[in-house]
């Protein structure tokens, strides 16, 4: 069979999805939803999955937020039977916790008035015709000076001043007090509104506002530059990924982008590791290498990390491992395995690939690995995003001319592009894993690695159809009868590749319970151990790619009599026991 | 120059720290700027600083009374976050006052004296009444 087809590639990531994932991909697309929300428009995705997605936040325009602010104290004013100004005091100090001001209030008024400075029955400022004011000790009439609920008068050019200086001193307007220094009265919306000018009235209502989102446990603004939307969360709800309206998806725990499958102290030490290695990173980021052939610079200029060397050498090869790209795929029988840190090593790799291994000793050696994985697939996904841009900005339209096909038509590339830039993220992320991932857990990292080495192969199948194969198209001068093939095979690249990534990001964050959690191997074993591939027939014709990790000596197979292979993790047990080694799995 | 429009509040509070001066301070305007004062402070009777006058700068800027007096570098809540416009110069010396009768290790003019207090009263006491006999007394 010709391994160029991408439709029996496909099979192959189906079967393997199928073997490693017991549960099948049913479970496993509703729990990975928050993730995935581009797959919104899916028809086959039922309404439960949809509404459970949207259970966990909302996005909340200024609009959405100044309404559910005023219901807030709404609420609060009619229960606690006190005016709204008051009932808007109250929520601020209580950092708007609806809860807590009636737990408070109902559990002792009288201090709660003192502390926030609401006074239960107002005072009148003084009789007298004319008063004088405390701040610029000018006398005035009656009707010229204004006071709190405590009625210490204080001349409106005086108050002016007073709230003017401390709305341009910050949010801490939002605490205002009487001016009187032994008296805390406080001062409301009200006042300010009655007694400044339009501007710092604009502002104090921001302060407000920006308040009711800053201070509430529950809520945070977007941490995408300029966006204005805020997300309200539900605690409690699995996984932390938001996707905000304006398409930028962050981690509502820890506000960095999101990060799934790592868990944010991952993301935190990762990021702290990075800015102390960033110096020794730098040339890494350098976008140029020499072809390991002709050793002329290559510019690495297309997302994906299959290269071709500029004509006459017209060499292919992986960018990520500088090997032979003929190595990468089923053809040769091997497995897509530059992911693995250790085989790279174990192999010499390192040695050849220049400076490398002097700037890269030990522990920043295998950091370097990582790193370098880690922040490929970070451009990867920036060229993606933008080439998602400019597919959806000029290329479609093309497409759709060349093709004589409607817009609505191609909406397949668009998702398979939207797949792309969410698969480089993920992808990016398992190498933050894997480098926190401990070194004596071998059967897991050598299960990870596997796992994700299937992933940048499948990616790569993806992210080569959606950026060259669809190129072909786009140059064409008349509509081509292939284009229905490409259309499916794009498509069903895409879904495969959407449930093997859901399926590795639910596995990830299991911790790869599937996988026992200790190293079973005997240490005097593990040198020689080595992981190949085994490939069977199954009924359906299928080929599949597995690995078999085998404690050392010579190769089985799996219908070698005096071994059995594990159903669940592949792993080669010996007869005498039923129970597999690596997952506890019963025969 | 920068008397001529000097607000009515800081003349009306320069004439009435002349005519009914609190005891034991004296604040008097110097007569180039209006804004800037020459201040002493008797140190309080059962103190460590009885016996000593400190001599102050005290200077209103520009947005007094809505920003605080500015008064080199004393440690004052009511010069920092608790001030009011309805508070005075007045009641600002009578809290430095109050200060030396009492300092707070915790809000200190000077790091190390404040050390110095924290790890051995007595001797800082006797620090503080020697510099009083140095520096502040007989002025
Ligand atoms: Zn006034
Ligand atoms: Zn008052
Ligand atoms: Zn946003
Ligand atoms: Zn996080
Ligand atoms: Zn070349
Ligand atoms: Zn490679
Ligand atoms: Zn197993």
């Amino acid at each position: 069979m010709d391994s160029e087809d991408g439709v029996h590639d496909t099979n192959d990531l189906e079967s393997v999805d199928d073997d490693f994932y017991s549960g099948g991909t049913g479970s496993g697309t509703e729990e990975g939803e928050g993730d995935y929300d581009f797959v919104e428009n899916d028809s086959d995705e039922s309404d439960d999955a949809v509404s459970h997605r949207h259970q966990n936040y909302l996005i909340l325009s200024e609009a959405d937020i100044r309404q559910h602010q005023e219901e807030d104290i709404n609420r609060i004013s009619q229960v606690l039977s006190i005016p709204k100004v008051d009932a808007c005091i109250l929520l601020r100090h209580y950092k708007w916790s609806v809860s807590k001001v009636h737990d408070a209030w109902f559990a002792d008024e009288e201090s709660v008035r003192k502390a926030v400075g609401l006074l239960e029955k107002p005072i009148e400022m003084p009789k007298a015709r004319e008063l004088t004011c405390g701040i610029c000790f000018e006398d005035y009439s009656h009707n010229k000076m204004s006071s709190a609920a405590c009625g210490h008068p204080f001349c409106d050019t005086c108050w002016r001043g007073y709230i003017g200086t401390s709305i341009s001193d910050g949010p801490g307007c939002l605490m205002l007090r009487c001016p009187d220094p032994t008296c805390g009265a406080a001062v409301g919306q009200d006042m300010i509104n009655a007694l400044v000018s339009g501007e710092d009235k604009v502002k104090y209502s921001r302060y407000l506002l920006r308040s009711y989102i800053e201070d509430n446990r529950k809520t945070k603004w977007c941490p995408a530059p300029g966006c204005e939307f805020a997300v309200d969360f539900v605690m409690g709800s699995g996984n932390y990924d938001v996707s905000c309206k304006c398409s930028y998806s962050f981690c509502w725990n820890c506000t960095e982008e999101a990060h799934r499958p790592v868990d944010c102290g991952t993301v935190a030490k990762w990021i702290l590791k990075n800015s102390a290695e960033s110096e020794n990173m730098n040339w890494i980021l350098a976008n140029s290498k020499p072809c390991p052939k002709c050793k002329r610079p290559i510019e690495k200029n297309q997302g994906c990390m299959h290269i071709t060397c500029t004509p006459p050498c017209k060499f292919e090869f992986c960018w990520l491992c500088l090997g032979p790209w003929s190595d990468h795929g089923e053809r040769t029988g091997g497995f897509y395995a530059c992911n693995r840190y250790e085989a790279a090593k174990q192999e010499g790799v390192y040695d050849e690939t220049e400076r490398r291994r002097e700037m890269a000793k030990n522990s920043l050696e295998r950091y370097t690995h990582y790193y370098e994985r880690w922040a490929t697939n970070q451009s990867s996904r920036q060229k993606a995003l933008s080439d998602l841009q400019n597919m959806q900005a000029v290329q479609l339209e093309k497409l759709s001319d060349k093709q004589s096909q409607p817009e609505s038509q191609l909406k397949f590339i668009t998702e398979a592009w939207l797949q792309i830039v969410e698969c480089r993220r993920v992808l990016k992320w398992t190498y933050a894993y894997g480098f926190y991932l401990p070194e004596n857990e071998y059967a897991k990292r050598t299960f990870f690695e596997y796992l994700q080495g299937e992933a940048e192969s499948g990616l790569e199948r993806l992210h080569q159809c959606a950026e060259k194969e669809l190129q072909v198209f786009i140059d064409n001068e008349g509509p081509s009868k292939e284009f229905n093939d490409f259309r499916t095979k794009l498509a069903g690249l895409t879904s495969v590749t959407r449930n093997y990534f859901e399926n590795l990001v639910q596995a990830l964050e299991t911790g790869l319970r599937d996988v026992g959690s200790c190293n079973q191997l005997p240490p005097s074993n593990k040198a020689s151990s080595s992981s190949s591939l085994h490939v069977t027939n199954t009924s359906g014709g299928k080929a599949r790619v597995r690995t078999v990790y085998r404690p050392g000596g010579p190769s089985h197979s799996s219908d070698d009599s005096s071994h059995w292979s594990c159903d669940r993790c592949t792993y080669v047990n010996v007869n005498s026991i039923n129970v597999c080694q690596m997952c506890s799995y019963r025969r | 120059m920068a008397n001529s429009n000097l607000p009515r509040r800081i003349i009306k509070e320069t004439q009435r720290l002349l005519s009914e001066p609190a005891p034991g301070i004296s604040a008097s305007p110097s007569e180039e700027n209006m804004r800037y004062f020459n201040v002493m402070i008797l140190g309080p009777t059962q103190s460590p600083y009885e016996g000593g006058v400190f001599k102050l700068e005290l200077f209103l800027p520009e947005e007094y009374p809505m920003a605080a007096p500015k008064l080199g570098r004393i440690c004052l809540d009511i010069l920092k976050d608790k001030w009011s416009p309805a508070l005075q110069i007045r009641t600002v010396l009578l809290s430095i006052q109050a200060l030396l009768s009492a300092p707070n290790p915790d809000d200190p003019l000077s790091d190390n004296i404040a050390k110095h207090w924290k790890s051995n009263e007595a001797e800082a006491v006797e620090t503080a009444k020697e510099w009083t006999r140095l520096y502040a007394s007989g002025a």
